[in-house]
């Protein structure tokens, strides 16, 4: 009967709780993203502004970025904790070549950026040769990489106040520009987050590396037994991602107009929550970045919609927590309603 | 003499959205009877089973347990009245002993304590009643696969009110002693005046156990009739509807291509040991032996999956490959004995197909989706791949068209040798008979390909050549097919003179 499986029960179903069960299960986060947003619309009157959904934007990009190599890394079937680490050592690294060394922007963003990939890289030839679990060792990357975050910034923002002067210290403009620029009123870190899941979308839909992380994530011993060269497959996806990191360090450097060694605490699970929300098998082989661009913008959507209706900062933390629990209980149920 | 049956299902009707999989079917079964349901994949025996067992409801029809109307909600009502179903996937507890599973969720109690001694006892006799030479303490992970599916037939036999007893392709994993052994088994129970329906795959195994036969098509019942009454070729044509060409045996004999594998004291996996053979350009040979002989172990060498010594050569050359990549490169391909180590189940039909050639159909690491998909669409079409598109899932597909799947990724590869380990386990006897034409056809336009199969029928109705192994040695190559018995086979394979 494995032809029925195909055509679940509820299709069927012609009732208005069938028909809503239905809608959930096709589109789970845009249906959630839309009812949300139409909450907080009715809840305050600022929501649903230009200014304000453009804000979203800006405060979302960060985590887009971030969350696009999540979801390659999540579709190889592993998980990246260490990306808000690495995030803080590229972001570091640029700001003191930037503002102390006297760097231009683009070598500063170069070093950055390229420190980050090579975090990542490490991470992937951890795992990938030393055959431990993905979890175990981006958990140590976690903490050793926010070590040296702090070993170069001696645990001090860049630039900070004992050392800038008004000839050298400050962080360049195209790096500000970057971060809270903008093009015609739409923001730049909203445009490059968009440009970031662009890219992301083509490697994962028109590249081999793209299909090779879907047979990976989806049956290993199967893609090994095709002939593609597993190891490699899983270093380079944490390569990229450490890459992503860089390139998100760089925009929240610019937002913040300073770096530490701390930012981005936290951003693995924000990052993960996207992912998930966003209809990504945890388990590897399925999911989509435009689910993970839904996901991240429905968790922006939430804090934005919180701070608007003036929630505590620490309920915050106690809906997000919430939300995550809430949506992998949502996906097995999905699976188990599709799958019977 | 009229009996009472125990068992008796009338007019049973079934739909799923779209598919009407029972269709006004009806059965019944004898005390002491054996009753094979036979059917293709989707034939809807596993529906009739699923609502016999009160897995699922049925849409309209009668039930009858010794002659009383029954309703089953729930696999735990149909348990209460004495109708077990012993699936294919074991539901046994591996660190669990034989005894504890057997008496799993039942264990009989002194006080607030598990009364053991009972336990061990009568597990004891139980296995010593059915002839099974088994310690009751032994933790049920480290028994065979066979042997652990004796304890879940054995955990039916226990329940103290079975009547009724249903075996879900009990013989798919099982070799042919193994198979031997349950048969035996089954007779033992037959004894106890219970019925017992079994379903399978295999035709001459259910003419060999059951006392009726019961083939269903396309969810309509097609014939119940007396095992004695019929034979391998009647059961297919009532099967696919379709009358049979007999695949002729006795190919073999030209020897005059060119050798493309040529293996001298080849060894693979630490097991397999001093393999010496030759495989031709445009030859089936046959790999025959019982499992656990080592064919599997020296497939896998081949193909880069095991550690190898000796010398190898493929064209004349000498190569020891170390990964698959390797493999590939030298121009291998390998079908695996189970297809969910080769094919990744949640990408569509056409990128299971390309996974093999993602180089060929890219250009700087970027995907020719035109190319792509018409080379897909032209072995969907060649091998008449069943599916909806070529965009769905493989998982939807069914065993024999997900093994289509997996030979049209090696064809596309235009390998020089082609390894199938069992490629027809677990498969219609349609596609089944499809496959093995295809094979002979692969050959003829000058393909090598190993080919590995248990079935002594099967092997000869597809080798040019066949090589018997056992132990993880090669015994006996036979040069030609013609005028061998698969007695003689299964006693080279088994080590009886």
């Amino acid at each position: 009967m494995s032809q029925n499986r195909a055509i679940p029960a509820w299709r069927e179903g012609e009732s208005l709780s069938r028909a809503l069960v239905n809608l959930l299960l096709k589109g789970g986060s845009l249906v959630g993203l839309v009812a949300l947003s139409a909450a907080f619309a009715i809840l305050s009157p600022h929501f649903f502004t230009l200014g304000n959904w453009l804000n979203i934007f800006r405060q979302v990009a960060v985590v887009l970025i971030a969350a696009s190599a999540q979801t390659m890394v999540i579709i190889t079937a592993g998980i990246d904790l260490s990306v808000g680490s690495v995030l803080a050592l590229g972001g570091c690294l640029a700001a003191v070549a930037m503002s102390y060394w006297g760097w231009p922007f683009v070598s500063g963003a170069l070093l950055g950026v390229f420190f980050a990939t090579l975090a990542g890289l490490a991470s992937g030839v951890i795992i990938a040769k030393g055959r431990i679990p993905d979890f175990i060792a981006t958990l140590g990357m976690l903490g050793a990489i926010r070590g040296i975050a702090l070993l170069i910034t001696g645990g001090l923002p860049v630039p900070s106040h004992f050392t800038a002067t008004k000839l050298a210290g400050y962080l360049p403009q195209s790096i500000v520009w970057l971060g809270s620029g903008d093009i015609k009123g739409i923001p730049v870190p909203m445009v490059f987050a968009l440009l970031v899941v662009a890219i992301t979308w083509f490697i994962l839909n028109r590249t081999t590396f793209g299909r090779s992380l879907y047979a990976v994530g989806g049956n290993r011993e199967a893609a090994r037994a095709a002939g593609i060269n597993v190891d490699r497959i899983k270093i380079l996806v944490y390569g990229v991602s450490g890459l992503y990191c860089g390139l998100a360090g760089l925009v929240l450097v610019g937002r913040m107009n300073s770096a530490n060694a701390l930012m981005a605490e936290g951003l693995e699970l924000q990052t993960i929550a996207a992912v998930v929300i966003g209809g990504t098998n945890l388990f590897g082989g399925k999911g989509s970045v435009f689910g993970t661009l839904i996901g991240a913008i429905l968790m922006g959507v939430l804090s934005n919609g919180l701070n608007l209706l003036n929630v505590e900062p620490f309920w915050q933390r106690v809906v997000n927590g919430l939300l995550i629990v809430a949506v992998v209980v949502f996906d097995q149920w999905r699976r188990r309603v599709t799958r019977d | 003499m009229p009996q009472t049956p125990i068992l008796e299902v009338r007019n049973v009707s079934k739909s799923f959205p779209g598919v009407k999989a029972l269709d006004t079917v009806s059965m019944d079964v004898l005390p002491g009877e054996v009753h094979a349901l036979l059917g293709e994949n989707g034939a809807g025996k596993s529906t009739l089973m699923k609502i016999i067992s009160g897995i699922i409801p049925k849409d309209a029809g009668e039930i009858f347990l010794d002659g009383k109307p029954v309703h089953f909600l729930s696999p735990r009502d149909a348990l209460n009245a004495g109708v077990v179903l012993v699936q294919q996937e074991l539901s046994l507890v591996p660190d669990l002993s034989v005894a504890e599973n057997i008496f799993l969720g039942r264990w009989p109690r002194r006080g607030v304590q598990v009364d053991w001694n009972t336990i061990f006892s009568e597990t004891f006799h139980l296995l010593e009643r059915f002839g099974i030479k088994e310690d009751p303490r032994t933790p049920v992970g480290s028994l065979s696969v066979a042997e652990q599916q004796t304890v879940e037939i054995l955990k039916a036999v226990s329940r103290p009110n079975l009547r009724i007893l249903l075996l879900d392709e009990p013989t798919s994993a099982l070799s042919e002693d193994e198979v031997n052994r349950l048969f035996e088994l089954v007779a033992e129970i037959k004894k106890t005046g219970i019925g017992i329906i079994f379903i399978s795959h295999k035709l001459h195994e259910a003419l060999r156990i059951a006392d009726r036969v019961t083939v269903l098509r396309d969810g309509r019942k097609v014939v119940t009739e007396e095992a004695r009454r019929l034979d391998e070729r009647m059961l297919f044509e009532y099967l696919t509807g379709k009358s049979v060409e007999v695949l002729e045996t006795g190919h073999g004999g030209d020897h005059t291509e060119a050798v493309m594998l040529a293996l001298e004291g080849f060894s693979s996996g630490g097991f397999v040991r001093d393999v010496n053979l030759k495989v031709r350009k445009g030859e089936v040979f046959v790999l025959f032996g019982l499992i656990g002989s080592g064919r599997t172990t020296l497939a896998r060498g081949l193909f880069g999956l095991e550690r190898t010594t000796g010398k190898m050569t493929l064209e004349d050359k000498v190569v020891q490959p170390k990964s698959p990549q390797e493999a590939i490169a030298l121009g291998i391909g390998y079908l695996p004995e189970d297809r969910r180590q080769a094919l990744v189940y949640e990408l569509p039909v056409f990128a299971n197909i390309t996974l093999a050639i993602l180089s060929r159909v890219s250009r700087r690491g970027i995907l020719r989706l035109r190319e792509e998909t018409s080379l897909a669409e032209d072995f969907v079409r060649s091998l008449r791949i069943k599916t909806p598109n070529i965009f769905r899932e493989v998982l939807y597909l069914s065993g024999g068209n997900q093994q289509k799947v997996l030979l049209a990724r090696w064809l596309a590869r235009k390998p020089k040798l082609l390894i199938m380990d069992e490629p027809t386990r677990g498969i219609d006897v349609g596609a089944k008979f499809e496959i093995r034409a295809m094979v002979r056809d692969l050959a003829r336009q000058g393909l090598a390909i190993l080919y590995i199969t248990s079935e002594p029928v099967e092997a000869l109705e597809v080798a040019d050549r066949i090589a018997v192994m056992r132990g993880g040695r090669i015994v006996r190559i036979f040069e030609r097919t013609d005028g061998i018995d698969k007695t003689v086979l299964l006693a080279v394979a088994s080590g009886v003179s």
